[in-house]
């Protein structure tokens, strides 16, 4: 056996090298060098647990935690030594196992070559050193651990300070995704957020592809659904393993989202549970940064759209103060496709105004409001931006230009739809009452066709005429109608589109547009009934004035009747003389000329007389269309108030609706009941009165024909001829002045009267009178003898048509 | 010589016709109201009568329906300044109706057409 070097300066070296800095192997080494040499051993290891098989001594030994010391004298049982270990079997040899606070870490190991025993300082010494790496070792674990431990939290403090920088949540979950990769050393990661209004998880943010696989997808929504992290190591023969993480992102016991990485950067891919402990807490950590930035980024979306809504209202809130403003329904129209083009208002490119014509059943366009051409918007538009203006002073500048001659608007006032074509998207609007938000893609032949079967003139003119100017590519057209309520009913559409900038029509932008034309209606509705209102005055002030001048009329013919009747006496008295004057004197004398001029000048006022009083006096039958079943229904009443005879029977024979007749009431009246009283009188008490109306045709005319028969005693032969005649007296009461008056106003309307007499049994008077009588028939004639159809010589041959009908 | 009788209330007008109408051969009488015209028809025994309408007391429809009581073919002209009466049917049981001119051609043709001397 060597000489044994001193064991202070052995331990010596052994602390020395236990607390220098150098790596914990090298550490190791020089301590066993440091043994070996000491007790000059021929091996002299430090064997790791992984090195050591199962079910051998070694594990044995370690199970056991005793060292082993094999020397001279002692024996050692060769049962259960696997074959790898047997050259471990030197003739003396020492196993000291090392542990640390936990865990093995592996066995001390020195033999000899020749058997020798362990000297007790030797035990000790081995026992000590063995301690002393047990040391070292733990040491070099804790002090590993706590780097790690550093350097995590480093990682996470980053991460904490990166999130709290930002309230972006794109920046937010790239930085959380992108520090989380860095932490676990994994080589992909996905970072999902459920949608609030959906329910689903949606990938926010990702590294690498492997949230593309199915299988993350599934796991994510497993661990957002139980609210459990998860730690997966998939491994098959088929596929390449792979390691998956995940947490979810918890908040208030509800989990909103998941935090996924996959696959470690090292050799082996695997995570371990530190690293499932280092998610979970980032996960918790994050959880809050993510809920804020979420209910920020809600925030501030509510808020914009709470900007939104305000700015709509306060738009909407200018627009109607200026609608207010006028009862003009030109004017109201025109501001309100304005306000609807305008960019601060509710910024469609054009609108076009249809109106429901009630009467005709059609659409009619009424006004069109937008620009030509692109580069007549872009004229605009430029124009606008640059004049700063608010609302209420463009609206104004509407009002002073109420104008507008555009190509667009001559078009559309040129439109008419049917209501009942409901394939045309403007008449749907108006029969179904609700806005219709349309897209039509580009197609070369006409894209703009509405689906009508008549083919609507929207489609034909609007359409191709628009398509000129639709400049993206793919072209891409969107119109929307909007109908226009009055007071419970549709009284127009509105058509808008965005044909230059060619933004699409958002439901939002039919919703504003809707909350809009709901006002406008009511104020349109207000102007058509105050434009009604406005007619209905003016006829009424036209009336008024026609009354007035009516009456002063009568006031003026009333004056100038007695006027002309107290000058006419001198004046025809003037002439008169005049007239003898002038045929007393010489034609050659100068006195002459004295009474022609008053004969003329007297003839001159005569005339001026004359006219003013047929001014004032219309003489003219009043003709009119009446029922003759009405006139002969007053006569009788008429007549029969007058006698009290209740001996008489009234047989009344009326056809159903008989044709009207034209003519005087008064004097018809007079005529008929002329007729009924004689028939009364004729009949002394005690008959039957017949009256028959009905109507005939004769010689292609039509006619109406009235018999009034008695049952009286008819007339004598011998005074037929003269019935008519005003001067021809009989005994007769009832031929009186009676029937010639008959005749003259049955003869006035161009009518006819004939006589079938009975002598003994009664008289029928039959009147004929025609039915179309398109002018009212010349002034009733002077009554004289020479144009009485029957007079005393005539023998009933000169009246117009008038043929009494002598009985046998 | 045929007799005829003017009833009129004013003074110049029955000047002016008795005038014309005696120059024209005619014997004329005057009244100047339809009481006055009616008094003096059985003493003159006219052949022809000319009646002015409006006259104060009795007008001259009255006067007319008076005088047909009695003298149903006693030729009756009815006279008045303008024709408001032609529409009256009580006029119509006259002979004839002339508005008052001063060219008196009118009257006369109608005078002469009643009396048979056309």
């Amino acid at each position: 056996m060597a000489a044994h070097p001193d064991p202070y300066d052995l331990l010596k070296s052994i602390i020395h090298l236990s607390t220098s800095s150098i790596p914990i192997e090298a550490k190791l080494d020089g301590m066993l060098q440091i043994l070996s040499d000491a007790l000059e051993s021929d091996r002299c290891l430090l064997l790791k647990p992984d090195k050591i098989g199962k079910n051998g001594f070694l594990s044995h030994l370690a199970s056991e935690k005793k060292p082993l010391w094999v020397d001279e004298g002692s024996s050692f049982n060769k049962e259960g030594v696997l074959s790898e270990e047997k050259d471990l079997l030197c003739p003396s040899f020492a196993c000291i196992p090392l542990y640390d606070e936990t865990a093995f870490q592996g066995f001390l190991y020195i033999a000899f070559s020749k058997s020798r025993r362990f000297s007790t300082q030797e035990t000790n010494l081995i026992l000590l050193i063995a301690k002393e790496m047990e040391e070292a070792i733990r040491n070099a674990h804790l002090h590993r651990k706590a780097e790690q431990t550093i350097s995590e939290l480093i990682a996470l403090q980053e991460m904490g300070k990166a999130v709290t920088s930002t309230l972006k949540l794109r920046e937010l979950f790239e930085l959380i995704l992108v520090t989380g990769l860095k932490i676990l050393k994994a080589k992909g990661g996905a970072l999902r957020v459920e949608d609030r209004r959906t329910g689903e998880l949606e990938v926010k943010c990702s590294l690498g592809e492997y949230h593309l696989n199915p299988l993350d997808e599934k796991i994510a929504r497993r661990v957002f659904h139980t609210r459990t992290p998860l730690s997966l190591h998939h491994s098959s023969e088929e596929k390449p393993s792979l390691s998956i993480l995940c947490a979810p992102f918890l908040s208030k016991g509800k989990s909103f989202g998941t935090l996924t990485f996959y696959d470690k950067e090292a050799n082996l891919p695997k995570f371990d549970e530190r690293d499932f402990q280092l998610l979970l807490t980032m996960a918790n950590q994050m959880s809050c940064a993510i809920e804020n930035a979420l209910v920020h980024y809600e925030t501030s979306e509510m808020a914009r759209e709470h900007e939104k809504r305000v700015k709509q209202l306060s738009t909407l809130w200018e627009l109607n103060k200026a609608l207010l403003t006028t009862v003009n329904f030109e004017r109201i129209v025109h501001m309100m496709l304005t306000a609807i083009t305008i960019g601060d208002g509710l910024g469609f490119n054009r609108a076009m105004l249809f109106m429901v014509n009630e009467k005709k059943h059609i659409l009619e366009g009424t006004l069109a409001v937008g620009p030509d051409s692109a580069e007549e918007a872009g004229r605009i538009w430029t124009t606008l931006s640059q004049r700063k203006e608010n609302l209420s002073d463009l609206i104004a500048q509407i009002q002073l230009f109420p104008e507008t001659n555009s190509i667009l608007n001559s078009i559309v006032k040129g439109i008419q739809i049917p209501l009942e074509q409901e394939e045309c998207i403007l008449s749907r609007t108006v029969l179904e009452g609700r806005p219709f938000n349309i897209r039509f893609p580009y197609s070369e032949e006409g894209w703009l066709q509405i689906h009508c079967e008549r083919g609507c003139s929207l489609g034909s003119e609007v359409g191709c005429y628009a398509s000129e100017h639709l400049s993206r590519n793919p072209k891409v057209y969107s119109f929307a109608t909007v109908p226009l309520w009055g007071k419970g009913k549709v009284i127009g559409v509105i058509l808008v589109d965005n044909l230059y900038n060619q933004n699409p029509v958002t439901d939002g932008d039919i919703q504003f547009l809707t909350m809009f034309t709901n006002q406008a209606g009511l104020a349109i509705e207000n102007t058509i009934l105050y434009r009604n209102l406005e007619e209905v005055h003016r006829e009424l002030k036209e009336t008024q004035a026609l009354l007035v001048h009516q009456e002063k009329m009568v006031a003026l013919g009333e004056l100038s009747t007695h006027i002309a009747h107290e000058i006419k006496n001198p004046l025809v008295s003037i002439g008169g003389f005049a007239r003898r004057l002038d045929r007393a004197i010489p034609d050659e004398s100068q006195e002459k000329r004295y009474t022609e001029t008053i004969i003329k000048e007297v003839g001159r006022l005569e005339k001026i007389l004359d006219d003013i009083h047929t001014y004032t006096h219309d003489e003219s039958l009043a003709f009119k269309e009446w029922d003759l079943r009405d006139i002969l229904e007053e006569s009788v009443s008429m007549v029969s108030e007058g006698f009290h005879g209740g001996g008489i029977q009234i047989v009344k024979q009326f056809a159903e609706e008989p044709p009207k007749v034209r003519g005087d009431y008064h004097q018809l009246k007079e005529a008929f009941s002329n007729l009924i009283s004689n028939a009364y009188q004729a009949m002394d008490g005690k008959g039957t009165l017949s009256i028959r109306i009905h109507p005939i045709s004769k010689n292609g005319s039509s006619f109406i024909r009235v018999e009034v028969q008695d049952t009286g005693n008819g007339i004598d032969p011998e005074n037929l001829h003269n019935i008519f005649n005003p001067f021809y007296s009989t005994k007769d009461a009832r031929l009186g002045l009676g029937l010639p008056i008959v005749h003259k106003i049955i003869l006035s309307h161009r009518g006819q009267i004939e006589v079938d007499n009975h002598p003994g049994k009664g008289v029928t008077f039959i009147i004929t009178l025609p039915v179309q009588q398109p002018s009212p028939p010349p002034l009733a004639p002077v009554l004289r003898p020479d144009q009485i159809g029957t007079t005393e010589d005539g023998g009933g041959d000169s009246g117009e048509g008038e043929r009494p009908k002598n009985s046998p | 010589m045929k007799r005829i009788m003017i009833v009129d209330d004013e003074e110049n007008i029955r000047f002016l016709y008795k005038e014309e109408l005696e120059e024209d051969g005619f014997m004329v009488e005057l009244a100047k109201n339809g009481q006055e015209a009616l008094e003096k028809l059985s003493l003159f025994k006219p052949d022809l009568i000319t009646l002015d309408i409006k006259m104060p007391g009795m007008d001259g429809i009255e006067t007319l329906k008076r005088i047909r009581e009695t003298e149903r073919h006693l030729p009756i002209i009815m006279c008045s300044a303008y024709g408001e009466y032609k529409q009256d049917f009580t006029t119509w049981a006259s002979d004839a109706y002339v508005v008052k001119c001063a060219d008196l051609t009118e009257l006369k043709t109608t005078i002469r057409k009643l009396l048979g001397l056309l």
